[in-house]
């Protein structure tokens, strides 16, 4: 990664475009939308198969019960909207119709909630829509996979593998357009981290949009501190790649974590969890501390994450402060 | 194919005994919203109506059976275990570490199709489930069977918007509509009929949400029957089956107490309760002792009477003098009621035509002793058995039960005992009858009946009571109901004389079990006037 900016690119756009991919190719799958379809970019996959798209209007609990309903009679369903609503209001149908059926070998149905808007960067809609809480909803329920892509080609390569894979997953993709962090042959897979930049005296470990900023911060750490610092998507949140987080904290000796999401019970719980379990090295996490987002327009969009110490200067420093518990 | 109403009603009642047995055995479940869809299930499972086969439960074109409240799993259990789904006995691990018989329906048990306990999402789910069968041009059916209390749900009304949109005609939603839920009675919990008349409200909604509504008896498996029948015909549009119920149903304490929602009995009044089970008593009108010629009239006001059977004597001039009409005349009957047809066939040579009362609509046919030997009636049984009508056999005043029936008492469903000279109508009953009921009732009981006693002839409120003590469990009535200002009173005094009875056998079978204690723990559970009556039994009992 040189000076220039990173291209954009809109998850939303890369996520319809694959839906009708694998929709085309699998006859079994089925969207679900709930009023939300020409924002979540569905809408194209109910032009080109209306049969098997099914909007349910202003109902999330009713839309993740009937892709229950059509998972559980041998349908691939992907059932999407804003994540302030889903998960948000649809918990306990996710726990209860998702996840919880279990038959045979097969653990929980086959539906893919693949949501929108989530964390911060929702910004002009305000708190009430900046979901911050889905990450350790979710990562909780038995049998449920939480993907928190970084990027748009990120975002295809999972609609792709959730159609393949049987089971229930959660998605979160961001509502701006992303910077592309991913070479376009990058394969991701459920429990694989990715290393998108190595260094030695440090870790951020990061998700969806932060991973843009853990480069940053690395740079910053690079030019301003001469510390070399390996950044790791984990976007995998569940199941997450113990095995490359303690070979870091092994390697680098101490971790900084974040994401858009409270700091409690996210990804950055979840890489501390493991990493005080198999090689405990010190773990900063870097997230909205237990508080609520608020509205901000587009371009304010950075002073809201510096509002809430979510910039990549904090996180680069976060990432000095571990170095420091850890005697360094 | 008409539904087996005889074997429906044993093993509906089969399957309310294993709930008691697995909800006591667990010392915890929910009883009450159990027996309050027992026949709903039962219709179900045992009445061909769902597409299923218990050795196969994964087969891919068998209906789907939703039970949304899934609090009353012990009722699907109960009837998934009696329709051989798997063994009867598992009911006693109900709720035990390692069971796949959970608190709520869980997938691990065979037959289970939703992991239904959290309430309002089971419809939303068989919404999705008919969308599927839909997309891939299955004929299969779902049924949804959802509780009122559960309507509170606002995911419920969701799902009922999405199902008219889609039109998902093969879609079926049961509403066991017992007007209790867990704190108190519907209507004052959350109103679900809201101002207006009671008991409309409900079905308005449905019908405002686009729904075709049908409004049925939920106890009486004829009626609910043809209720999913009509709600399988319907075309463009989901059917709610709107089916009337009584919470705790057929355990007189349990009937209508929020109390008993998700309360299990104690395993010592398990046994009082399986007797009270074999105490249910129908009532059965015959519809020609009102001496209207207009039987389809006569055929709905047995209706409304409540009758749980419409009793029908057939006479052919021969066997008997009079001459009524045949088995034509009972086909275009059949189209008049729901209600099952007792064909009472007062013939000569039954085995020529009783099968074709069967195919008639008759379910259960019966046939005089007196008109067939032991292998006549072989054939006549076996040909009703083909037709799955419930198999009868009668007896005039003259005549006690002969040997051969009571070898062939496993396979037979009713015995009549006539209590007037067959053929005439407004004798009066004849005494000696009382103790010739109860001398065949005790000669059955030893040889695996698993049937039914009719008394027939001269019987009503007068001595409905006594025919029940001698063993009767239906009651053929003639001119005391038909002939009655108000059929309906009189069925309902009818049944209190026999529940009098049936209170009072009960007493004694608690006595007999467990001595004053448990006699007065069994009184103790009954409330209102019903306690105070079972008071006075249970002191004449021990005096």
């Amino acid at each position: 990664m040189g000076g220039a900016p990173a291209p954009l690119a809109d998850m939303r756009t890369e996520y319809g475009n694959a839906l009708e991919e694998v929709g085309a190719a699998d006859p079994r799958v089925v969207v679900l939308g709930a009023d939300t379809t020409d924002s979540l970019k569905t809408a194209g996959f109910g032009r080109r198969f209306p049969g098997r798209f099914f909007n349910v209007g202003i109902a999330e609990a009713n839309m993740v019960s009937v892709a229950a309903g059509l998972a559980a009679s041998g349908k691939t369903a992907f059932a999407s909207t804003y994540a302030t609503f889903v998960p948000g209001r649809a918990v306990d149908q996710i726990r209860n119709a998702v996840c919880y059926p279990t038959r045979g070998g097969k653990k929980g149905l086959n539906v893919k909630l693949v949501v929108s808007h989530g964390g911060l960067s929702v910004g002009a809609d305000g708190g009430s829509h900046q979901q911050l809480e889905d990450i350790a909803t979710m990562r909780a329920m038995p049998n449920m996979r939480v993907m928190i892509p970084a990027d748009a080609r990120a975002v295809a390569a999972l609609t792709r593998a959730m159609a393949r894979e049987y089971g229930p997953f959660y998605m979160r993709m961001a509502r701006p357009k992303t910077p592309v962090v991913h070479g376009e042959s990058q394969e991701f897979e459920a429990g694989r981290g990715i290393v998108v930049r190595d260094g030695s005296d440090c870790t951020i470990a990061a998700c969806g949009t932060a991973v843009a900023a853990a480069l940053e911060a690395a740079r910053v750490l690079e030019g301003r501190d001469g510390v070399s610092c390996r950044v790791i998507d984990v976007f995998s949140v569940k199941p997450i790649d113990a095995a490359m987080l303690e070979k870091a904290a092994a390697e680098t000796g101490a971790v900084a974590t974040c994401e858009e999401h409270n700091v409690m019970g996210g990804m950055g719980s979840a890489v501390a969890e493991e990493i005080s379990q198999r090689r405990p090295v010190p773990v900063v996490r870097v997230g909205v501390r237990d508080a609520f987002g608020e509205s901000c327009r587009d371009p304010q969009i950075p002073q809201l994450l510096e509002k809430h110490g979510m910039s990549s200067v904090h996180i680069a420093d976060a990432a000095l402060r571990a170095r420091r518990l850890a005697g360094r | 194919m008409p539904p087996d109403y005889c074997r429906m009603v044993r093993d509906v009642r089969r399957a309310r005994k294993l709930v008691a047995r697995g909800t006591a055995a667990a010392g915890s479940g929910h009883p009450g919203g159990s027996f309050s869809m027992a026949e709903i299930v039962g219709v179900l499972l045992f009445g061909g109506l769902l597409r299923h086969d218990p050795g196969n439960p994964d087969w891919e074109e068998r209906d789907r059976l939703v039970l949304s409240k899934g609090h009353a799993a012990p009722g699907l259990f109960a009837s998934l275990a009696v329709a051989g789904y798997f063994d009867e006995s598992e009911m006693d691990t109900l709720r035990s570490l390692g069971s796949r018989l959970q608190g709520h329906p869980d997938l691990r048990c065979p037959g289970v199709e939703f992991c239904g306990g959290s309430l309002g999402i089971g419809l939303s789910f068989s919404v999705g489930a008919a969308l599927a069968a839909r997309l891939d041009g299955a004929a299969h059916r779902v049924y949804a069977i959802i509780g009122d209390g559960e309507t509170d749900e606002g995911q419920v009304w969701e799902a009922a918007m999405a199902a008219a949109k889609y039109g998902t005609d093969n879609l079926t939603a049961i509403l066991d509509r017992n007007c209790i839920q867990q704190d108190s009675h519907t209507e004052s919990v959350m109103p679900l009929d809201g101002p207006g008349p009671p008991g409309r409200g409900a079905a308005d909604k449905w019908r405002a949400f686009g729904w075709n509504v049908i409004e049925a008896d939920g106890h009486r498996v004829g009626q609910l029957h043809a209720a999913l029948r009509a709600a399988a015909a319907h075309r463009g549009a989901p059917t709610v089956v709107i089916a009337r119920t009584v919470k705790g149903r057929a355990v007189e304490h349990m009937e209508g107490n929020p109390k008993w929602h998700g309360k299990a009995p104690d395993p010592d009044v398990v046994p009082i309760i399986e007797a009270e089970l074999d105490c249910q008593v129908a009532v059965a009108p015959s519809i020609t002792a009102g001496g209207s010629p207009d039987l389809e009239g006569e055929a709905r006001r047995c209706e409304e009477a409540g009758a749980d059977l419409v009793h029908i004597d057939v006479m052919d001039g021969e066997f008997v003098p009079a001459r009524t009409f045949g088995h034509e005349r009972v086909a275009r009957l059949r189209r008049a009621t729901a209600v099952p047809f007792d064909v009472h066939l007062m013939i000569a040579r039954p085995e020529k035509s009783a099968l074709l009362y069967a195919e008639a609509g008759g379910d259960v046919v019966t046939v005089h002793a007196e008109a067939c030997g032991e292998d006549t009636f072989g054939e006549i049984r076996d040909a009703l058995r083909s037709a799955r009508a419930g198999v009868g056999l009668a007896v005039s005043p003259g005549t006690e039960l002969p040997e051969w029936a009571v070898r062939a008492a496993p396979s037979i469903d009713q015995v009549i005992v006539m209590s007037v000279v067959p053929g005439r109508s407004g004798q009066k009953y004849m005494e000696e009858a009382h103790g010739k009921t109860a001398r065949i009732a005790a000669r059955l009981r030893g040889a695996g009946f698993s049937g039914t006693i009719e008394a027939d002839g001269g019987v009503g409120p007068e001595n409905a009571g006594r025919c029940f003590a001698d063993g009767a469990r239906a009651l053929a009535c003639g001119s005391s109901v038909m002939g009655a200002p108000d059929a309906r009173a009189a069925v309902g005094r009818i049944r209190e004389a026999a529940a009098a009875e049936r209170r009072r056998l009960l007493v004694r079978e608690a006595g007999r079990l467990g001595g004053p204690a448990l006699v007065e723990k069994w009184v103790g559970l009954h409330g209102g006037g019903c306690r105070a009556a079972l008071e006075v039994m249970a002191a004449a009992e021990v005096a």
